[in-house]
């Protein structure tokens, strides 16, 4: 028998911490934003982020992107550690034992609420070493200049960072593929760094996000192709 | 909040509400009693609503993990829950953004949508049940809402 007074004992069923009527709050008085935590929030105009690029791309020049995504790595670090606060008071448990799509629809939630875009995790390559991020309507695309290479280095150094701390792995973050390149979503693959060398060779050979995955796990991809031949 | 009176509010900032909208107003107003006395009927029968729930499908499932039904128990008494609130606030969008589409690939995950189904199934006779038909109306879209979002198949990546 299944004891539903057990069930709702607590009556604590939780949803969706970052819905955002509840989670952007605010001390209007004193002219601050917060989350439903008291954190305070901020927001950033297009046009600041579009100086700041603008701005390193003057003084330091090639050296920006470097510079955007080690500032992103260290907001990751901080973002992670407010996740993962926020994660375990919301749900009452630790995120370790959350499942992991649990964990990842309260980030895609945690992404969009923000006002990021929509955050997705392709977890078919985690067998070979790597997860593939992908997300749409990024502002750090949207600010940026238009160029040949991705320029969302601030969202890859924030997604190394927080998955390095998630995982308990050093990180790497390389972007295959740029909304401020004409394409409709930003691809990002995690790995370790050495084995993301041929992903940094990839970029650099201006080649697309499919035949990157295919330098860095060609059987899978092989065998992915197959599938679909298959189903269709 | 009510999206309707939200509305009102809007127009009331540049100037008095005229004699429609006060009408709409009043009619906001009944509607919003009518619907407290369905969500206090939804929760003080929701323990007895699921129990039977709960009996049924272990007799629909019996050779099921009690884990795999317990869980399908608890997304469908949120589901529930989160429902009532927004019949309370005649908000559709609630039920949406505080709960389902942080459940809906939860629940595809797993592969429980025979199970949710079911639960469905078993669940809706035991709400007509404690609602009159009119409350049942007012509450029925969100059942559907809840339905739609759970047990429809994701697409194929």
């Amino acid at each position: 028998m299944i004891a539903v007074a057990d069930l709702i004992k607590d009556s604590y069923l939780p949803g969706n911490y970052y819905a955002p009527d509840v989670y952007v709050q605010g001390d209007f008085e004193a002219g601050l934003i917060e989350n439903r935590q008291g954190h305070r929030l901020l927001a950033l105009p297009e046009a600041l982020l579009e100086a700041v690029y603008a701005g390193l791309e003057d003084e330091i020049g090639p050296a920006a992107g470097l510079v955007l995504f080690r500032c992103g790595h260290w907001w990751g670090k901080s973002f992670y550690r407010r996740f993962i606060e926020e994660m375990n008071e919301y749900y009452h448990k630790p995120v370790a034992e959350m499942e992991m799509v649990e964990l990842l629809q309260c980030m895609k939630q945690c992404w969009k609420t923000h006002g990021w875009g929509t955050f997705d995790l392709d977890l078919s390559y985690f067998q070979s070493g790597f997860l593939v991020a992908q997300t749409q309507n990024s502002t750090f695309a949207k600010s940026a200049k238009q160029d040949d290479r991705p320029q969302c280095f601030a969202e890859a150094g924030i997604l190394s960072a927080f998955f390095s701390q998630l995982t308990g792995r050093s990180l790497h973050c390389v972007q295959t593929q740029c909304e401020s390149m004409g394409a409709d979503s930003n691809y990002f693959i995690l790995g370790l760094p050495e084995r993301l060398m041929p992903a940094e060779a990839g970029v650099e050979e201006k080649e697309g996000h499919a035949a990157i995955m295919t330098r860095l796990c060609p059987q899978q991809v092989e065998n992915a192709e197959d599938a679909s031949e298959a189903l269709f | 909040m009510y999206p309707e009176l939200q509305t009102l509010l809007y127009a009331a900032e540049e100037r008095y509400l005229q004699d429609g909208d006060i009408e709409a107003f009043r009619q906001l107003l009944q509607s919003f009693q009518e619907r407290m006395q369905a969500y206090e009927a939804l929760r003080d029968n929701e323990a007895t609503i699921f129990q039977r729930v709960a009996n049924q499908l272990l007799e629909a499932y019996p050779k099921e993990q009690p884990e795999r039904l317990e869980r399908a128990l608890k997304h469908w008494i949120a589901a529930t829950r989160f429902a009532s609130m927004a019949m309370l606030l005649n908000n559709a969008e609630y039920l949406e953004r505080h709960l389902l589409e942080w459940l809906t690939e939860q629940v595809s995950a797993h592969q429980m949508q025979s199970i949710e189904s079911t639960l469905h199934q078993l669940l809706e006779p035991r709400l007509r049940k404690v609602l009159s038909r009119e409350q049942w109306e007012t509450f029925q879209p969100y059942v559907e809402q809840i339905q739609a979002a759970l047990l429809t198949p994701a697409p194929v990546a």
